[in-house]
């Protein structure tokens, strides 16, 4: 493999994992926020009954 | 505390719009504007990431050892939140850099990795953080968790000063730093050229980690909140 190999390969590996990671990061905030939301709106719910 | 939110929220995107940017500056700077190496030619540009990468992981595990440190004082769950998030980027960065060091070494030293002083402490590094993570897993009492993962949180962190010192106090295939050195300043050693480049990719590498970090924390923190929820059926 040529220079360039090795530094695109490194530079390939450290995006492509920070990119996996964030993808990962998101996808937990939204299903959180999702689930925070419908508990939030069902305990009002309970206590206005 | 929904304003809080809001703010925070606004503060998290501009750091990420601002890691954006540096990270395409960083890129031109480390692939195009900086001259390859007099010695190691083109392979020396790892260092653009290397470098930025390691810095990141300590700075990471700082934050793991003042949560945690926080957190066996005060015992306050948002100090063990923050600690958790931290740990889990800092072994990221960590993994990262053994990564990127192996491809460097190939070409440079002719082998993946060898079992040099600095490369194995940082090896240590990244299994100690790695326990710190399983052990929250393994340990069925949720407080009893948190308070073995600090204690493991504090004394991993004291591993970064051996990697630190390992090029000193040791014979090591891994070269002494280039720019941290206390007999020479850091334009006295290296090109400003690739000191730029090293200094803006640094520069992304820490918004990008206090962007990650803030948004690792309110998944956390919002985890936390689902599960008093659901403890106590909305009633706190």
């Amino acid at each position: 493999m040529s220079a360039w190999g090795f530094v695109f390969l490194a530079y390939g590996i450290v995006w492509f994992a920070l990119l996996i990671y964030l993808g990962n990061l998101k996808r937990r905030f939204r299903k959180v926020e999702r689930e925070l939301s419908s508990l939030r709106s069902s305990g009002g719910l309970k206590k206005n009954a | 505390m929904a304003g809080t939110m809001q703010k925070r929220g606004r503060g998290r995107r501009v750091t990420g719009i601002l890691a954006l940017a540096f990270i395409l500056v960083g890129l031109y700077f480390a692939l195009i504007e900086a001259p390859p190496d007099a010695y190691q030619g083109d392979v020396q540009r790892i260092m653009y990431v290397h470098i930025p990468s390691i810095l990141t992981a300590y700075l990471s595990f700082f934050i793991v050892f003042i949560g945690s440190c926080l957190f066996l004082w005060k015992r306050e769950k948002r100090d063990d939140i923050l600690a958790r998030s931290a740990a889990e980027i800092g072994v990221l960065f960590t993994s990262l850099t053994i990564i990127e060091g192996s491809i460097w070494g190939k070409p440079t030293w002719g082998v993946w990795w060898t079992w040099d002083a600095r490369l194995t402490l940082t090896a240590i590094l990244l299994l100690i953080f790695v326990g710190y993570l399983m052990l929250r897993s393994l340990i069925e009492d949720e407080n009893r968790g948190a308070v073995c993962s600090a204690v493991v949180g504090v004394i991993g962190f004291l591993d970064i000063p051996l990697i630190h010192m390992s090029v000193y106090w040791w014979r090591t295939l891994h070269q002494p730093p280039s720019i941290l050195r206390p007999d020479k300043l850091p334009w006295e050693n290296v090109h400003p050229s690739m000191l730029i480049a090293l200094a803006v990719n640094f520069a992304a590498f820490i918004l990008l980690y206090f962007y990650l970090l803030s948004l690792r924390f309110r998944v956390g923190e919002m985890e936390e909140e689902v599960k008093t929820l659901k403890l106590y059926g909305g009633a706190s």
